[in-house]
């Protein structure tokens, strides 16, 4: 048997599947042949310490990403149209770093509002429905009346109001004096104020 | 020398491999992958999971023996279960196993990253280098021979990317993924007789590399 031909027969004589004729014929060239032997030394060598290795596992994260990037998970999400576009607008929201984010300043904010202005004591009386309700109700109320005195007081809103009160007063001044000088004959300023005894000055 | 080493290799750690056992899980596992694949193709949402709780481990464990990195490992494994999600319907049971399937696929993904990735790996800076570099000595540090479970895998990353990819693929397909030559002939599609040449040259490589790096007796 030549080298070459026992090159193959390595692999399963380091492996242990080998018959028992042809083991004796590796054993026998390799007895003989020390480079042969020193390939299956080596051979065995690196069988035996990668036996002793442990397994790769893979990370836990990988499985997570796997199972909800999937591609059957985007085709599903893309089919419902209402579902796929809140998950991607709230997806840099629910991003894990930021609502933790988001959850240490709500604690920071809250810890700083106890020790600035300590919260009230809550009483079981504070819980009666009524005592909400009218609490609710209230607050609803001089919400609302703030609301209302916000917006107008807005300066382009103010301005628009008037622009729009304007324009009215002008239509009804159009309107009016052609209604007038119809019935009289003659036109009337409006404008003017009235003064007293003109006419009577124009009639003498 | 010839009789010590002969010595060492008939009466050396390792242990024969039992095939009546290993022949049984490997039909129960195929009968399994089938049925999963069939299940998949016919739109199966938790086949789709069930496959790939199943098979993270093995694709993981390849791409990370392979690059020797875990995030681009991670890239990788997601990258192949995609490729099997768009060319499932290419997959032929009565052509071989699901296992060596997507072995081949992995395999051939791990060539293309290889290729790409060559200018990159040339450019290396010597700070990436570093941490290589200060494992290696750390590693000629320890006793003789004392290395086992996680540090071995660690000094056994190290010595495999030492390898050409001719010979790392063949040593991770049969000794860390445990597979048959004729699979691993299926997958590399060269002669089973290359893939044990290849394969004797490859552990022979490492236990030098190995045995450099004082890890090895």
């Amino acid at each position: 048997m030549t080298c070459a031909e026992l090159e193959i027969l390595i692999c399963d004589y380091v492996d242990g599947t080998l018959g028992p004729d042809a083991r004796t014929t590796v054993e026998q060239h390799l007895a003989g042949c020390r480079n042969c032997a020193e390939l299956a030394r080596d051979a065995a060598a690196a069988v035996a310490f990668m036996e002793r290795a442990a397994d790769v596992e893979p990370p836990p994260e990988l499985m997570t990403r796997l199972l909800f990037h999937a591609p059957w998970v985007n085709a599903k999400s893309a089919a419902s149209g209402v579902k796929h576009w809140f998950r991607k607008v709230l997806h840099p929201i629910l991003q894990p770093r930021f609502a933790m984010g988001m959850a240490m300043t709500i604690l920071s904010f809250a810890m700083l509002a106890r020790w600035v202005a300590p919260a009230r004591q809550l009483r079981p009386s504070d819980l009666a429905p009524a005592q909400v309700w009218a609490g609710l109700e209230d607050r609803v109320y001089r919400g609302w009346q703030r609301t209302v005195k916000f917006y107008e007081s807005l300066k382009v809103v103010y301005q628009i109001q008037s622009k729009l009160r304007d324009w009215q007063q002008q239509q009804e001044e159009e309107t009016k004096p052609a209604a007038e000088t119809q019935k009289s004959g003659r036109r009337t300023d409006t404008h003017r104020l009235p003064v007293k005894g003109t006419e009577e000055q124009k009639s003498h | 020398m010839a009789a010590a080493a002969l010595a060492m290799v008939s009466g050396g750690p390792f242990q024969e491999r039992t095939d009546s056992g290993r022949r049984y899980w490997v039909k129960q596992s195929l009968d399994l992958d089938h049925s999963l694949v069939e299940r998949c193709l016919s739109g199966d949402e938790a086949a789709w999971e069930d496959l790939i709780r199943t098979h993270t481990r093995r694709v993981y464990g390849l791409c990370y023996r392979f690059t020797g990195k875990d995030s681009e490992s991670q890239e990788l494994t997601q990258e192949v279960f995609l490729r099997v999600y768009r060319t499932l319907r290419t997959f032929r049971a009565t052509e071989g196993a699901f296992t060596t399937w997507l072995a081949r696929l992995t395999r051939n993904l791990l060539i293309d990253n290889y290729r790409r990735t060559r200018q990159e790996r040339l450019t290396d800076s010597i700070e990436e280098q570093l941490p290589r570099i200060e494992e290696s000595v750390s590693a000629e540090s320890r006793p003789e021979g004392m290395v086992a479970g996680r540090e071995a895998s660690e000094v056994l990353q190290a010595g495999l990317q030492k390898l050409s990819p001719e010979l790392r693929e063949a040593v991770i397909l049969r000794d860390l993924q445990d597979m048959e030559y004729r699979e691993i002939a299926e997958i590399l599609r060269i002669p089973e007789g290359t893939v044990k040449s290849r394969l004797n040259r490859g552990r022979a490589e490492l236990a030098r590399v190995l045995r450099r790096q004082k890890v090895l007796v």
